[in-house]
């Protein structure tokens, strides 16, 4: 059964455009979130472009992420809104 | 989603404890290992209700959210002691143990969201025709029609059921990929190779400039 095209909002048709260079796969993602959540806690410049950029692209893997990053600061003592920002390179 | 609460379980004891060898106790043998296998669950089991409550929609009851945690806990402390080996340190152990279980409970919530929902395939959708909707290009912006074309017309079949599902109706990852038989990490791969193709599409239609990731003109 055919149905008609929603409209495009302009946060999908962003969401649609988003550029993914540089590639990094959910896999990989996993494998570094860790490692990427506590630089972002500890304030530093941190060089991960390809997992910047996969965390604005992949929901899923973002909603993990700021999880994770909560759950890190409560054991590092800090609060995670103050970071929350950082985790997705804004 | 709406948080049920922030942060419900606080984190067990010695959560900092740097010192603490995490691999060699859960390799030891003996009480050694049940103590350390102790502590892990309950690390994984905050973590899994963490992000349980995050997630789940208002009105969930706290005896099915820690149902769903306990779950994800056990299912998290399996998949996590079978990559063991793979820990090298580049993070606190606690950290690498917790995204073991978010990732669990994240995935166990959007299953349960999505389990009595149909999920749409693009194929139910009506392509247009190039120039046939006059009338749409009118009513929507320059932009969305652009895109629209280009997802009509440069994504392959498949590419577009996953991008149509994914990005315009929402649908979950992990829900859409085991629906369809298939993993996250392939879905990601299908929706980046679309979105390459849609920028390319507005590119040479001069609707997104090639020096402005992300942006449109």
């Amino acid at each position: 059964m055919s149905r008609n095209r929603p409209e495009l909002t302009p946060v999908v048709v962003q969401r649609l455009i988003f550029d993914t260079e540089p590639w990094l796969s959910c896999d990989d993602c996993f494998r570094l979130v860790d490692q990427y959540v506590e630089m972002v806690l500890q304030g530093s410049d941190v060089q991960m472009p390809a997992m910047k950029v996969h965390l604005e692209g992949c929901a899923a893997c973002a909603e993990e992420a700021q999880s994770l990053l909560e759950l890190a600061a409560e054991d590092a003592g800090q609060d995670p809104a103050e970071v929350l920002g950082a985790l997705l390179g804004r | 989603m709406t948080a049920l609460s922030p942060l419900p379980l606080k984190a067990p004891a010695r959560a900092t404890d740097d010192q603490y060898d995490w691999p060699a106790a859960l390799t030891a043998q003996g009480p050694a290992r049940e103590e350390a296998l102790g502590r892990l669950h309950q690390f994984l089991l905050r973590a899994a209700f963490h992000q349980v409550s995050r997630m789940s929609r208002p009105g969930v009851g706290r005896d099915r959210i820690d149902e769903i945690a306990n779950q994800a806990a056990d299912e998290a402390m399996v998949c996590l002691l079978s990559k063991l080996s793979t820990f090298e340190g580049r993070s606190r152990f606690t950290t690498w143990a917790y995204k073991f279980a978010v990732l669990q409970a994240a995935v166990e919530v959007r299953r349960q969201s999505w389990r009595d929902r149909e999920i749409p395939l693009d194929e139910s959708y009506v392509v247009a025709a190039r120039g046939s909707t006059p009338e749409e290009h009118v009513e929507a912006s320059d932009l969305a029609s652009a895109v629209w074309d280009a997802i009509d017309h440069v994504l392959t079949p498949h590419q577009r059921s996953i991008t149509v599902a994914l990005l315009v109706d929402e649908v979950a990852i992990d829900v859409l990929a085991e629906r369809l038989g298939t993993n996250r990490n392939a879905l990601y791969k299908t929706l980046h190779d679309a979105r390459g193709r849609i920028r390319t599409h507005l590119q040479s239609t001069g609707h997104l400039h090639s020096a402005s990731p992300g942006g449109a003109r």
